[in-house]
């Protein structure tokens, strides 16, 4: 009996030291997301602790260059016109180094927001310090955090919706089903998702 | 229109046929695929190694790394125990416009596919390789059926060759 507790708990050790190794690539749901202060396109700094009203957020790793980050460019200005009014703005967060993707500048992302009139802010991740943390691995990448005793928990990570190409053939927004079901105060369904994108670009 | 098309593949049949083991070298025409019909790459027992590579032509780093899958693909073509198969994620509405000829321009060989299969991006990645995200480029070497290296990150040459020369002989 003491062997078969024993094994069970050497089974689980090895289970757990598992689970925290592919932990290594970010966050989990239930995980706390780390807060950050990063430099928005109007020049100011921004914090996730800014938001004094907000319920939670919809942190979306984007960039310029991107086609699945420019397909979805409408969307979450959808996004952010619908849910920073119900207490989930949208953030999004330029993860990628410059000096790999010249398009993805700070610059280039004023023009962009401009261009765009970006409803939410627009930040630059500058050192790479946050997506990492995040474990963001493409863009764009969806981070949907609910505010519980002042920590910002992770709900939901994964695309916006299942199809990119064709917003008359959508069959689930997963973002909106996530923040919809956290305002009703109920359990998200789908709590993460996959999907085609470009990886987040780093000087070699 | 239907029997235009079984006209065409009885005729495609019929070329296959009378050129037996003919493997042609100016291999670049691409097939549009959903995932069931790349899938037996995946699964395949049949001793070949494959090399898989999923790439976008407005994908920077794979457009940087496909050109060492062609040096490598060239070093092994001869060897019937090696495949390489690249699966562009174009959208299927560029493919005259942009895909075929970027595959004309890079010179593009190997077999070929634009898997076009969007809406079920959240069964087959996960089926491609539990630890995918998405991003690309991301490249796997398989045995059958046992995934012996997945990538999510542009390799290089050297990196590729580490890949897979350990696997052939």
């Amino acid at each position: 009996m003491k062997t078969i507790s024993k094994i069970a708990g050497l089974l689980m050790i090895t289970l757990f030291s598992f689970g925290t190794l592919s932990a290594q690539g970010g966050y989990k749901i239930g995980d706390e997301a780390t807060d950050f202060k990063l430099k928005n396109v109007d020049n100011k700094m921004v914090s996730l602790a800014d938001f004094k009203d907000a319920k939670g957020f919809i942190v979306i790793f984007t960039c310029n260059h991107c086609p699945y980050s420019k397909a979805y460019e409408d969307r979450k200005i959808a996004l952010a016109k619908k849910y920073a009014p119900l207490g989930y703005p949208v953030i999004a967060i330029n993860p990628n180094d410059p000096a790999a993707q010249p398009e993805d500048s700070f610059e280039l992302m004023q023009v962009r927001a401009k261009e765009k009139n970006f409803p939410y802010p627009y930040l630059f991740d500058e050192g790479q310090k946050i997506y990492p943390q995040y474990g963001a691995t493409r863009t764009p990448h969806v981070f949907v955090l609910k505010k519980e005793n002042k920590k910002n928990i992770v709900k939901y990570i994964g695309a916006i919706d299942d199809n990119y190409k064709d917003i008359n053939d959508i069959s689930n927004k997963y973002v909106e089903a996530a923040v919809d079901a956290l305002l009703a105060g109920k359990e998200v369904e789908v709590k993460t998702t996959v999907a085609v994108g470009c990886t987040i670009k780093v000087k070699k | 229109m239907r029997i235009k098309n079984i006209v065409l593949i009885t005729a495609l049949f019929g070329i296959l046929a009378l050129s037996p083991g003919c493997k042609s070298e100016k291999n670049n025409e691409i097939k549009v695929v959903n995932f069931e019909q790349l899938e037996p790459v995946f699964t395949k027992n049949d001793d070949v190694l494959y090399v898989v590579n999923f790439w976008a032509t407005w994908c920077g780093p794979c457009v940087k790394e496909l050109p060492h899958f062609m040096e490598v693909y060239d070093q092994y073509k001869s060897n019937k125990k090696f495949r390489m198969v690249l699966v562009s994620l174009d959208d299927s509405d560029n493919l005259e416009t942009s895909v075929k000829s970027f595959i004309e321009r890079m010179n593009l060989k190997g077999e070929l596919y634009l898997l076009d299969d969007i809406k079920k991006m959240n069964e087959w990645i996960p089926a491609v390789n539990p630890d995918w995200s998405g991003a690309i480029p991301a490249t796997l070497v398989i045995k059958n059926g046992q995934t012996l290296s997945f990538d999510a990150k542009e390799l290089s040459k050297e990196e590729l060759l580490e890949r897979i020369t350990k696997h052939l002989q």
